[in-house]
């Protein structure tokens, strides 16, 4: 009996501790008071209300992607940046640095993670899209914040895009060269687009394949060395940089639009 | 007998019968009109939202992919560690659809008995985020984790010889989120398929939000109270989207011609695709003349398609059938809603015109690339 | 109150005295200097993104020549298709019945690279299918233009020069020029 209070008093005693306190000034969180701070006093946790409609935690009616859609952005960002360390995204080392990620670096599925998290957040974030659609989420006054969620998944696919670059092989450039050829088509500022040619003053062309939207992208005239580390840039900084700015956006409306949607 | 579900897969999985059979389909399983509804109640395709539905097709669908691992031809494709999102795809989006139609049937039932929705709880009964919520994150995270890993592990992230710029592989094809967009490329030229749709795309699904303005269904799974929003997203979402993306995966072999899934990828296969511009229709093939030298002069007739299409097509709707939603809708929302339909039909209108007429383009102007 | 004559003074650089005795002429030229600054401004701010949208833009590109020797003519025989420098300079050496030419490697479609498959004669694009005769001419599958042909001369030396920085358009007339062909 007595070691049985013991026990307890040992987690209560952590609890009451100074330097708990100073961490988690609510203490173990064991009373609804508790509790309650200890959503809204953690920076992190308080992106939650501290209250939901029942609904709201039912796995049924929100299948969890959101939440997912963001662990694996997370994940990818960690296990994008131990990539990192490897990888030289140049034209001579970025296949073979590949491999040893494999072969020599220790826990070689680092990339199979990396991979198979980025192929899931597609998914993920399809099917976020579609439980939204479902429920009507989208509607008064949650429509700014569908259309920020849209961006946001256009963003997933474009970073997994880019990515896709990286590992310069065979499946790599080709799905890249036909990616990037659709630039060119664009109306007006890629040289193979409607309305381009008329761009011209007499007989020279202002836009041409070493001047129009795909050579900006890919920073010359077919995918090669300044594709490459154009791509590494736009997949590791720009892309994602962007994402957290709208992440953000995101996650402040869903509170401001009145918290997670339900019926009336 | 295994022969010959595999041969009437290949036959059913030709992009002509598949595509037609799933325009078919997708207005019976979400009933956009009462007499859509009756059909759907008769062939008895709501049981398909039953808990036994879901059962049958899940085993339908993974008797399919068993055939597939141990048929030589489709294994091929399937082992292809790039393609297992596919097949994750297949699962999860039909379970995910399922539940949300499931949930929907109950739901309206129980609006037609005026009950609330099954959501719903007593607004002042709310529970704690901490730790209701944050423990099923924790869980549903731990879980996720443990997927990735089991599949890092079994799964190499595949990796083919160096890029070499000289040779293309046959078939290419891009990511498989991607493929949807590919396939598109065969019918429409680069910049309405690479970029004029995936702009329609994402600016019209940005653009839901204000076009829908019913605003019943809102927290709720419903299906009754929303159907045609409902049918006209599932349209795009299923056979616009991803069926294309099916297609380009299984159904796309060397030289990007159709294969049915346990057919041989033959190289050589011979696919005649003498596609026909309508201009060379109409001055060559109708009026026995030579096409004109002036490019407007010959090609007035794809303008005038075009033309037809685009403007008259609205504004005779809106005069005619949908003379109610006008009202209701206000011009600016009307013309927002005609314009993105158009768009989005224009797609499956131009691949029957491709698989029907040979038509290559309404109006072909290659000299400035501006081909529709 | 001296205060509130002094300040628009500085601000405006008109004399004290119009000044205080107009304040409307004030509130006026305050407006336009407004507008002024408002324009320079934009004008920076637009002059800055111009740059940045410059400096996607390399000057100097790490590629391989454009122009190369293929070897003299009688190296190529009539009617065929070599792919000899396919892999090196992105170009097929086709000779007809009366001339050789270079084309392309680049798909109009999408710019993959096709193949050329002798027994069928003709090149074929291994993305989405575009299939092109042995001159270059477009009859199959969603490419909307023939394949594009390079500069083609003989250099001093007899062997033939293939220039990559000219190419020769179908569709607008171009293998009309006598650059685009060599007579042989």
């Amino acid at each position: 009996m007595a070691k049985k209070e013991n026990k307890k008093s040992l987690l209560d005693t952590l609890g009451e501790s100074q330097v708990w306190k100073s961490i988690i000034r609510s203490g173990i969180p064991r009373t609804r008071r508790q509790r309650m701070h200890a959503i809204l006093g953690s920076v992190f946790l308080h992106l939650h209300p501290a209250r939901l409609p029942k609904h709201a935690v039912k796995v049924g009616y929100t299948w969890c992607m959101g939440g997912l859609s963001f662990f694996l952005f997370v994940n990818l960002t960690i296990t994008g940046i131990l990539l990192m360390f490897y990888y030289r995204p140049t034209v001579e080392y970025a296949y073979t640095d590949i491999i040893d990620l494999a072969e020599q670096v220790p826990l070689g599925i680092m990339r199979e993670l990396h991979r198979w998290a980025a192929h899931s957040m597609v998914l993920v974030v399809w099917l976020h899209m579609l439980r939204v659609f479902m429920t009507g989420s989208y509607k008064p006054p949650r429509e700014f914040n569908w259309g920020v969620g849209v961006l946001l998944m256009t963003l997933t696919m474009f970073l997994s895009f880019t990515g896709y670059l990286l590992p310069w092989d065979q499946l790599a450039i080709w799905a890249v060269t036909v990616g990037s050829n659709m630039a060119r088509a664009h109306p007006f500022i890629g040289h193979e687009g409607p309305g381009a040619s008329l761009l011209a003053i007499g007989d020279i062309n202002l836009v041409h394949i070493g001047s129009d939207v795909r050579f900006a992208l890919i920073g010359g005239r077919f995918v090669g060395e300044a594709t490459l580390l154009r791509f590494y840039v736009i997949h590791c900084i720009a892309v994602p940089f962007i994402m957290m700015i709208f992440m953000a956006v995101h996650f402040w409306r869903i509170r401001k639009d009145g918290g997670i949607s339900g019926p009336l | 007998m295994l022969d010959a579900f595999k041969n009437s897969v290949d036959y059913l999985s030709n992009p002509t019968i598949s595509f037609s059979l799933l325009t078919v389909l997708t207005p019976l399983l979400f009933p956009p009109t009462d007499w859509f509804d009756k059909i759907n109640r008769k062939l008895r395709l709501h049981l398909l939202w039953t808990k036994t539905g879901c059962a049958i097709s899940m085993a339908v669908i993974t008797f399919f992919f068993a055939v597939g691992f141990l048929d030589e031809n489709f294994s091929v494709i399937l082992t292809k560690a790039d393609n297992f999102p596919i097949i994750l795809m297949f699962y999860s989006i039909f379970f995910c659809t399922w539940l949300a139609m499931h949930k929907a049937y109950i739901n309206d039932e129980r609006l037609e008995k005026g009950l609330k929705p099954s959501e719903y709880n007593d607004p002042d009964d709310k529970v704690l985020v901490w730790p209701d919520l944050v423990y099923i994150e924790f869980i549903a995270l731990i879980l996720f984790t443990v997927f990735l890993v089991v599949w890092s592990i079994l799964v190499a992230a595949p990796l083919e010889e160096p890029a070499n710029p000289a040779s293309t592989p046959n078939p290419s094809k891009a990511p498989w989120y991607f493929l949807g967009l590919q396939e598109m490329l065969v019918y429409y030229d680069p910049w309405i398929a690479g970029i004029l749709l995936p702009i329609f795309c994402v600016v019209g699904l940005m653009a839901i939000p204000y076009m829908d303005i019913n605003k019943k269904g809102d927290g709720y799974y419903s299906f009754k109270e929303r159907r045609v929003g409902i049918f006209i997203f599932m349209y795009g979402w299923i056979v616009l989207w991803l069926f294309l993306i099916v297609l380009g995966t299984f159904f796309r072999g060397p030289n990007w011609n159709f294969y049915g899934p346990f057919e041989y990828w033959d190289a050589h296969k011979v696919v005649a695709l003498n596609n026909i511009n309508l201009s060379e229709y109409f001055w060559v093939k109708l009026l026995g003349t030579g096409l004109p030298d002036n490019i407007l002069l010959r090609e007035f007739v794809g303008f005038i398609v075009v033309g037809i299409y685009l403007f008259i097509t609205p504004v005779l709707l809106a005069k005619t059938v949908l003379k109610d939603m006008v009202k209701s809708y206000g011009l600016v929302r009307f013309g927002a809603l005609m314009t993105f339909g158009l768009v989005m039909l224009s797609l499956p209108i131009k691949m029957y015109f491709r698989w029907i007429f040979d038509l290559k383009y309404f109006v072909a102007i290659p000299e400035y690339f501006f081909n529709i | 109150m001296s205060d509130k004559k002094t300040i628009p003074n500085a601000s405006i650089g008109s004399s004290a005295e119009n000044s205080y005795k107009k304040p409307e002429t004030t509130r006026r030229s305050f407006l336009s200097w407004l507008t002024v600054g408002w324009a320079a401004y934009i004008g920076v701010t637009g002059g800055f993104f111009t740059v940045i949208i410059r400096f996607l833009f390399p000057n100097v590109l790490f590629e391989p020549p454009q122009t190369f020797k293929i070897g003299y003519p009688e190296d190529f025989s009539s009617n065929s298709v070599d792919i000899k420098y396919k892999k090196q300079f992105n170009a097929w050496v086709v000779r007809d019945e009366e001339s050789i030419f270079a084309l392309s490697t680049v798909c109009t479609h999408l710019g993959c690279t096709p193949n050329w498959l002798p027994v069928e004669s003709k090149f074929k694009c291994p993305c989405h299918g575009s299939g092109f005769r042995m001159t270059g001419i477009h009859f199959e599958g969603p490419a909307p233009r023939p394949l594009e042909r390079f500069k083609i001369s003989l250099a001093n030396d007899g062997q033939i020069l293939v220039d990559k920085t000219k190419s020769y358009k179908w569709e607008k007339g171009e293998w009309e020029n006598p650059e685009s062909f060599l007579k042989v």
